[in-house]
């Protein structure tokens, strides 16, 4: 190998590498508002994530390994995060049997949300989050830590796609048809 | 991929420049969306002394954001004087299905933060607790921000306002 072959060899790795991520990325933002790219070490992070429910139980999230597991990070004080529920409680229904399960992790205080969750009749576990599950879902890009953030994973755990901001039912619907 | 006819030193900054341009596509689109901003950009806050023992906090509420009124607080940290009474303007009203009647701040907001002693010739922090929403669909935390104000003495006028993360010089304006 001469020298200018090398050298155009770096430069060809180079730029499939920058274009390959200004692809991924491209494609990442094509859905807005956008985040950035799932870590898989945090994927790993949020199946051994155990987190007290209202009651003060603790909830490990590895007890639904298998399914296409939706974990929404949401609060009562959120108008977007609740105004996107009733389709979450709608899916939950309706695929719950077929191996789909949503995780909510609030980032609020228990009563607060064991009132919601009463009121609204919520048919999926609301788990307390607090500063550290914030801090998990900036690992798996939401740089700033706004809500609702959705990240769904697939049977293996892996993540399959992350969401800044509501989650729209079309996209869900597509979520689920390809991963059930 | 022949780069034959050029010579040596133009070829190697060829070579540089695709490598430099391709990087600079993919890290441009990697960057995060610039439609949404961090808290403290959305939501800037800014305060002076008025006079001794009362100060002015200010939020300049980016078009598109909104704070919520009663997650607004402020006090003295460390506790030079305790905030009296506070009297927050109000706000837009707006009917939650949840919370029931919920008060808004758009644009800018000006509270007076009276103390419950003078502070006159000191040094201090003010502590701005708020909490707030973009209009595309997300909220954000609680969100901390805090200014140092050095308070005029008794006797003389307010003191400069103090942004709590300066605005960042651009290139161009």
């Amino acid at each position: 190998m001469t020298t200018s072959t090398l050298r155009w060899t770096l430069v060809a790795v180079v730029a499939v590498i920058a274009l390959a991520g200004g692809i991924y990325f491209g494609q990442e933002r094509a859905t807005p508002p956008k985040v950035g790219p799932a870590q898989p070490a945090a994927a790993a992070a949020i199946a051994n994530l155990a987190l007290p429910d209202p009651q003060g139980k603790e909830q490990r999230l590895d007890q639904w390994r298998g399914k296409v597991l939706v974990v929404n990070f949401w609060a009562t004080w959120c108008a977007p995060c609740r105004e996107e529920m009733p389709e979450f409680m709608k899916a939950q229904k309706e695929f719950g049997d077929k191996g789909l399960q949503f995780v909510g992790i609030a980032v609020d205080q228990a009563d607060k949300v064991q009132q919601y969750v009463t009121e609204i009749g919520l048919n999926y576990p609301a788990l307390i989050g607090g500063f550290g599950a914030m801090e998990l879902s900036k690992t798996l890009g939401n740089e700033l830590m706004a809500l609702p953030f959705t990240v769904v994973l697939d049977r293996n755990g892996s993540v399959a796609y992350t969401q800044l901001g509501v989650l729209k039912p079309d996209k869900l619907a597509s979520l689920i048809k390809s991963l059930l | 991929m022949s780069s034959g006819s050029l010579p040596k030193p133009n070829r190697a900054r060829r070579e540089l420049l695709l490598a430099l341009a391709a990087l600079g596509a993919g890290v441009g689109a990697a960057r995060a969306d610039p439609r949404l901003l961090p808290p403290e950009q959305a939501f800037r806050f800014s305060a002076r002394a008025l006079d001794e023992r009362t100060l002015e906090a200010r939020f300049a509420v980016e078009d598109g954001y909104y704070l919520y009124r009663d997650k607004m607080a402020f006090f003295l940290d460390p506790k030079a004087a305790d905030v009296a009474a506070l009297t927050l303007p109000a706000g837009k009203v707006k009917e939650d299905p949840f919370f029931g009647k919920v008060e808004t701040y758009r644009g800018e907001v000006v509270v007076k933060v009276p103390l419950a002693a003078s502070v006159g010739g000191r040094s201090i922090v003010l502590v701005a607790d708020s909490q707030g929403c973009a209009d595309a669909g997300v909220c954000y935390p609680a969100y901390r921000q805090k200014v140092t104000l050095a308070v005029p003495a008794a006797g003389q006028g307010p003191g400069p306002l103090v942004d709590a993360f300066p605005r960042k010089k651009k290139w161009f304006n």
